[in-house]
């Protein structure tokens, strides 16, 4: 083709296609419509392709900067060498789509769920755990209900009120062990991953994020509450689950330690 | 002053995550601080809440790596809405960002991308500020960006091409000196002809920064300190321009604050000599 005819958009179409390949750049040059050549002058010191390879290298750097960021543990459970394939095939399903870097990693738990990689289950659980904190991190603020909130409710308004979650809050159910791996490799120590039902909370107070660990029981009552449902449905759907209601003690520990965690914003009663 | 009257804020600092603490706790002598806007849009956490404190004590400019000016999909408007309310609550002196594009058919490759520089990016690109300038009420601020590579399509100088930018749109200049060293070193041309061709009136901040050489070509990584020879073009840019809102970059391996604001300090003297040897 000639050079004068490369208008703008194509011209930008060709370079993000070269840049992007997640080969080499000599491969990504061969895949290419039209030649290096045809595009870009060479330099004093460097050829054509050796000048759209600095954009070429840069690019996969910064998709591995970027995802070791957000998921620091899940980088160093897999070795540096396997999470950059894991990252490399990752952003050629899952590009960057947004102006921040922020949502990059949003589909990693499931592609490593949908992978063939040793220790899937493992990782998804991990990453899953990361990009909680992640979202809880960036969420919107919201003022606490003080402690003694939720006790104030008139006891015949109990049934009826809906208690509303902080938005940076998020709960997990999870088939491994990975908030204890998760802790580990914040306290750089070794550990082996196994098999274990875990529940968590994610939340943040006072811009700081928490992991606080759930029962079962704890969790589906509060996975209830987060869906905004009253808390007499609330304990229904606990009936429903467990073909108990719960304790009156459990009710009070639990809304003692999530009130005093921060975990609500705002009742509404009928 | 510039003819966009945008003020001389003095010497101002890159603000940074690393120093979020020291700054809140010891309040600095710093003019003013320039936020990388994609960090502060879509969070409600604690950057957010830093940003909107140290607001309340020092003027700030916003500065972004994803507007993608000379990009050829539509301008995302969603993006600056975000933009537009982020500069309102922080009372943001002005906004800037780079020309450059950032990525195609919905993607971000999260890179400040070269421009061909010829009359139908310069159309293309002047239509876009107008329309962003439009938008956010205020006119945008367009930075010189560094590159690697130069495209054939080329028709003019990169410092013909943002002149003609800023004529036609009527928008501000970030001249980034630094950029302008990196880009001069691998594409070979003079780096003072670029200074002394820009017009000056419109300059509304400079940029300083450190770069890696690995001989064949420069990499602008923000790295390390401000080059001599950068200080010098620094200089010839302020003998054009008389005292005009400097900021240092440090953006990888970030020393301690007083350390980087010592080194954005340097520029005092390069500014009051040179404006001092321009009125001679």
């Amino acid at each position: 083709m000639p050079q004068s005819d490369v208008a703008l958009a194509p011209l930008q179409e060709w370079m993000q296609a070269v840049v992007t390949h997640p080969s080499d750049v000599y491969d990504a040059a061969a895949a290419a419509e039209i030649a290096v050549d045809d595009v870009i002058l060479p330099s004093q010191t460097l050829q054509p392709i050796q000048r759209i390879g600095i954009y070429h290298g840069m690019y996969m750097l910064r998709m591995i900067e970027a995802l070791t960021v957000d998921y620091a543990a899940v980088a160093q459970f897999l070795g540096e060498h396997a999470f950059e394939h894991l990252v490399r095939d990752y952003v050629q399903q899952f590009p960057s789509r947004s102006y921040t870097f922020n949502r990059l990693g949003d589909s990693l738990p499931e592609y490593i769920a949908s992978s063939s990689m040793k220790r899937r289950t493992f990782l998804r659980d991990l990453a899953k755990l990361e990009l909680a904190m992640t979202h809880v991190f960036d969420e919107a603020e919201a003022e606490p209900l003080p402690a003694d909130a939720i006790a104030s409710i008139a006891p015949e308004e109990v049934a009826d009120a809906r208690i509303i979650p902080i938005p940076a809050l998020r709960l997990l159910a999870l088939d491994y062990n990975a908030n204890d791996a998760f802790q580990a490799f914040r306290d750089e120590r070794p550990m082996k991953p196994r098999r274990q039902k875990t529940w968590l909370a994610i939340h943040r107070r006072d811009y700081g994020v928490y992991r606080m660990p759930l029962t079962r029981e704890a969790f589906v009552f509060l996975e209830s509450l987060a869906a905004r449902e009253t808390i007499g449905n609330a304990i229904e759907a606990f009936n429903r689950r467990f073909r108990r209601f719960p304790e009156q003690s459990e009710l009070f520990l639990w809304f003692r330690d999530w009130s005093a965690a921060g975990l609500f914003t705002a009742i509404e009663a009928k | 002053m510039n003819r966009l009257n945008f003020p001389d804020l003095g010497i101002g600092v890159g603000l940074r995550t690393v120093h979020f603490s020291h700054i809140l706790g010891s309040q600095p002598d710093v003019d003013w601080f320039e936020a990388l806007s994609e960090n502060y849009m879509d969070t409600g956490g604690r950057p957010r809440y830093v940003l909107e404190k140290i607001a309340e004590q020092y003027p700030i400019v916003l500065h972004g790596v994803s507007l993608s000016i000379g990009g050829t999909d539509p301008l995302d408007f969603d993006y600056l809405r975000k933009l537009k309310s982020l500069a309102r609550t922080v009372n943001a002196r002005w906004i800037s960002d780079h020309l450059c594009w950032t990525g195609v058919s919905g993607r971000n490759v999260h890179d400040l991308l070269p421009m061909p520089y010829n009359a139908e990016s310069l159309r293309h690109t002047a239509e876009r500020v107008r329309v962003v300038s439009d938008f956010l009420e205020t006119p945008l601020v367009v930075e010189n960006p560094s590159s690697y590579v130069e495209f054939a399509t080329s028709t003019m100088t990169e410092w013909d091409f943002l002149a003609s930018l800023a004529e036609e749109s009527d928008c501000g200049l970030l001249l980034d000196v630094n950029n302008i060293y990196v880009s001069s070193f691998n594409h070979a041309f003079d780096p003072n002809v670029y200074v002394d061709a820009i017009p000056a009136d419109r300059v509304v901040q400079v940029h300083l920064a450190g770069h890696q050489n690995h001989g064949t070509h420069i990499i602008d990584t923000h790295n390390d300190f401000v080059i001599d020879e950068v200080w010098k073009l620094y200089g010839r840019a302020c003998a054009r321009t008389g005292d005009v809102s400097t900021l240092l970059e440090w953006d990888a391996d970030i020393p301690d604050f007083p350390t980087v604001h010592a080194e954005a300090r340097k520029a005092e003297a390069f500014r009051e000599a040179e404006v001092a040897y321009a009125a001679v």
